[in-house]
């Protein structure tokens, strides 16, 4: 939970338009580092899903259970009705879902879970990266 | 995973099945209040026995776990029949993660003559697809039913893009295994 914050803290105001100097990319990985911290999503992806995003919060959400793309069909169908969700992306290799709110949207883990297990799998944990 | 192992669909989700093989034709429609449950109705032509039923369908997930890299289901299905208490149960299960599948199904079914009908099916993903890409499936499918009392084993094919999954089975005694379903 500490590491969590700590994250958090030191994402506020990660990746504007100078992406380089607050998102240093690895050349040999395909992990993504917030200020020396490993985010572990795909580096491609993540730069596409971030692709015209601004003023926006990302909760990287890692999800237990999400094997398959027919199985994880229902995490992007529920989240869409919210009308603070921008965009969403599941990176299945890595058991992650990617969700882009809008910077009013007060973030709350517990609606992300109950949201995550309405489709039968488990959100263990999450991180906030302002935008 | 296959056609079979996703009885229940997400909350609030809807599924539309078409399913046809040696034993049986059968077009089934149910709705998921939330992911523990589904119930339906389906119209089923046993090619066996020569009998038309409509069933109510009632699907619970008796058990689930969730890891990183795998899901383990445990599922009890049930059939109401409109006529002659044709009705059916029994179990399913499977063990999947990106790249394997095993299932199981179990079903003890009413009818003009009572009959149990089990499978069990492996599958191999031979690439790793991500989130919206074209899947691809090879699976082996072996099955057997009280009333003929024969084991037949064939390889199957899946594929699922979307909201869209087609299986289809080739055994020359059996002939075509065709699954296809679409949820919404």
């Amino acid at each position: 939970m500490i590491r969590l914050l700590f994250l958090t803290i030191l994402s506020v105001n990660f990746i504007n338009s100078d992406e380089d100097q607050h998102m240093h990319q690895h050349s040999h990985s395909h992990d993504v580092y917030v200020q020396g911290e490993k985010l572990e999503v795909d580096q491609k992806r993540f730069k596409k899903f971030l692709d015209g995003l601004n003023n926006s919060q990302v909760a990287v959400v890692n999800v237990n259970g999400m094997v398959c793309d027919f199985c994880a069909r229902g995490i992007e169908k529920t989240f869409v009705k919210d009308k603070a969700v921008k965009r969403i992306d599941v990176d299945l290799e890595r058991g992650k879902v990617l969700i882009a709110y809008t910077k009013e949207k007060e973030i709350d883990f517990d609606e992300i879970k109950n949201k995550i297990l309405a489709n039968g799998q488990n959100a263990i944990d999450f991180i906030i990266l302002d935008i | 995973m296959n056609v079979e192992s996703r009885p229940i669909s997400y909350s609030g989700g809807h599924t539309l099945m078409h399913f046809s093989d040696n034993m049986k034709e059968s077009v089934y429609y149910h709705y998921s209040p939330t992911y523990r449950y589904s119930f339906g109705i389906e119209s089923l032509d046993d090619k066996i026995l020569n009998t038309s039923n409509s069933y109510l369908r009632f699907t619970y997930l008796l058990n689930r776990k969730n890891t990183k890299n795998a899901q383990r289901n445990l599922y009890f299905q049930s059939g109401l029949a409109n006529k002659d208490n044709n009705n059916f149960y029994g179990i399913h299960g499977d063990w999947e993660t990106r790249r394997y599948f095993v299932g199981f199904n179990y079903k003890e079914v009413k009818n003009i003559i009572d009959y149990t009908d089990k499978h069990i099916q492996f599958g191999v993903a031979p690439y790793l697809g991500e989130y919206d890409d074209f899947h691809t499936w090879l699976m082996l499918k072996t099955k057997k039913n009280s009333i003929n009392n024969k084991q037949i084993t064939y390889p199957m094919l899946k594929f699922f893009k979307g909201n869209v999954l087609l299986e289809l089975g080739y055994d020359k005694k059996t002939d075509w295994d065709i699954h296809l379903m679409y949820r919404f």
